[in-house]
């Protein structure tokens, strides 16, 4: 008790005394918030019709892959090393997965009622088409890759919840497929990444010099695949019911 | 000054809102809180990042070059497209290092049957209060 009220009250001078920091003496700078120098030379560049340029009107994709395009490469390989390590934690053996695969098949197929599975649908079709929109306007308008490829994972959660992870894998949704389709999502940006070197003798991801705006909308395709389906696949493991993994693991241990 | 009151206001609460995520994160014992208070601390940071970015003009204008605007006025109006950039990103790392987090939650839950940091403290071999 005596502890709360301490780490209570010292919280609250932090939050005074960063409050003074800021309004009074303005420690951030940001009372008149100028163009930053470096801010101000993405914008002057980035679609200016010098050397400079990465044929992209929208800056801040202009940034994310082509002026800062190690550091969203690199990203790339956080998130595939994220979900590989999410994959290999809910590992099973053949022998588990054969027993999950067959208490699965025991399980009823339970879905909701007509009027949401009706609404579903027709949202999910809007979902995607919006999020096909943003990703492959990516370098035009506001959006990109990842934000149409998280706008579709929801679209997956929806199919979810309204059916059941049983609709999905009937329809070609299974987890080897999803593999497949973001291994293809990798190769994509993997290859972009790749082809100045071979086809123009440039530099590793020096993509304004492929012709016109394909560099940008070949990344921002691969990513738009890879995070959907790295997103999905994460979900279809974690769509097993707890009960089969309860089984499996509990009866490992005992 | 009316624009730099608005500024600080919400600079001070973004404050809050981090230091808020923090003493979740330090005195809440369950994980899934605990997972729950750092990404609270999270949008906080990278709101507050957004907002260093951000322009006190009128019109403001997004950092998307148009046809019917000349280059000068682009650079007087567009946001610094700068924290943005970062933004995205972290919003990318951050997801990642949620599907990490919970996938070990999950599985120690499976696991063991409990997500208390104490218990799991226990369980590990070490000692709790």
């Amino acid at each position: 008790m005596k502890r709360d009220v301490f780490v209570s009250i010292s919280f609250l001078m932090a939050f005074l005394l960063i409050s003074y920091a800021i309004t009074v003496k303005d420690v951030l700078g940001m009372a008149e918030n100028p163009l930053r120098p470096l801010g101000g030379f993405y914008l002057r560049h980035a679609f200016a019709p010098s050397n400079l340029t990465s044929h992209s009107p929208e800056v801040v994709t202009a940034i994310v892959w082509n002026y800062r395009g190690f550091d969203t490469l690199f990203e790339t390989f956080v998130f595939f090393l994220s979900i590989m390590g999410a994959l290999s934690i809910f590992r099973l053996t053949e022998e588990q997965e054969k027993e999950a695969r067959s208490l699965e098949s025991r399980e009823p197929h339970r879905h909701m009622d007509l009027i949401t599975r009706a609404t579903t649908k027709l949202v999910v079709i809007m979902i995607v088409s919006i999020s096909a929109s943003i990703a492959l306007h990516g370098h035009l308008t506001p959006g990109g890759g990842f934000q149409g490829g998280s706008a579709m994972a929801v679209a997956a959660l929806l199919l979810f919840a309204a059916f059941s992870k049983f609709t999905l894998e009937r329809k070609g949704l299974t987890l080897g497929h999803v593999i497949t389709a973001y291994a293809f999502g990798l190769a994509l940006i993997l290859a972009t990444a790749i082809a100045p070197v071979f086809l123009y003798d440039g530099r590793l991801l020096q993509i304004n010099l492929l012709p016109g705006e394909t560099g940008l909308l070949n990344l921002d395709v691969g990513e738009y695949i890879a995070v959907t389906f790295g997103f999905l696949m994460v979900f279809l493991v974690l769509g097993i019911s707890e009960w089969i993994f309860k089984v499996i693991l509990r009866g490992e241990i005992e | 000054m009316i624009a730099s009151f608005f500024i600080f206001y919400i600079t001070v609460t973004l404050f809050a809102i981090i230091l808020l995520g923090i003493y979740g994160l330090v005195t809440r014992s369950n994980l899934i809180k605990k997972i729950i208070m750092l990404n609270i601390m999270g949008d906080g940071i990278n709101m507050l990042l957004i907002l260093i970015g951000y322009r006190f003009v009128f019109p403001v204008f997004p950092p998307i070059y148009e046809k019917h605007v000349t280059f000068e006025e682009f650079l007087a109006r567009a946001v610094d497209p700068i924290p943005q950039a970062f933004v995205l990103t972290a919003v990318v790392i951050g997801m990642a290092m949620n599907i990490l987090l919970i996938s070990y939650a999950i599985q120690f839950y499976r696991l063991h049957g409990t997500v208390d940091a104490r218990d799991i403290a226990e369980i590990m071999g070490g000692k709790s209060k």
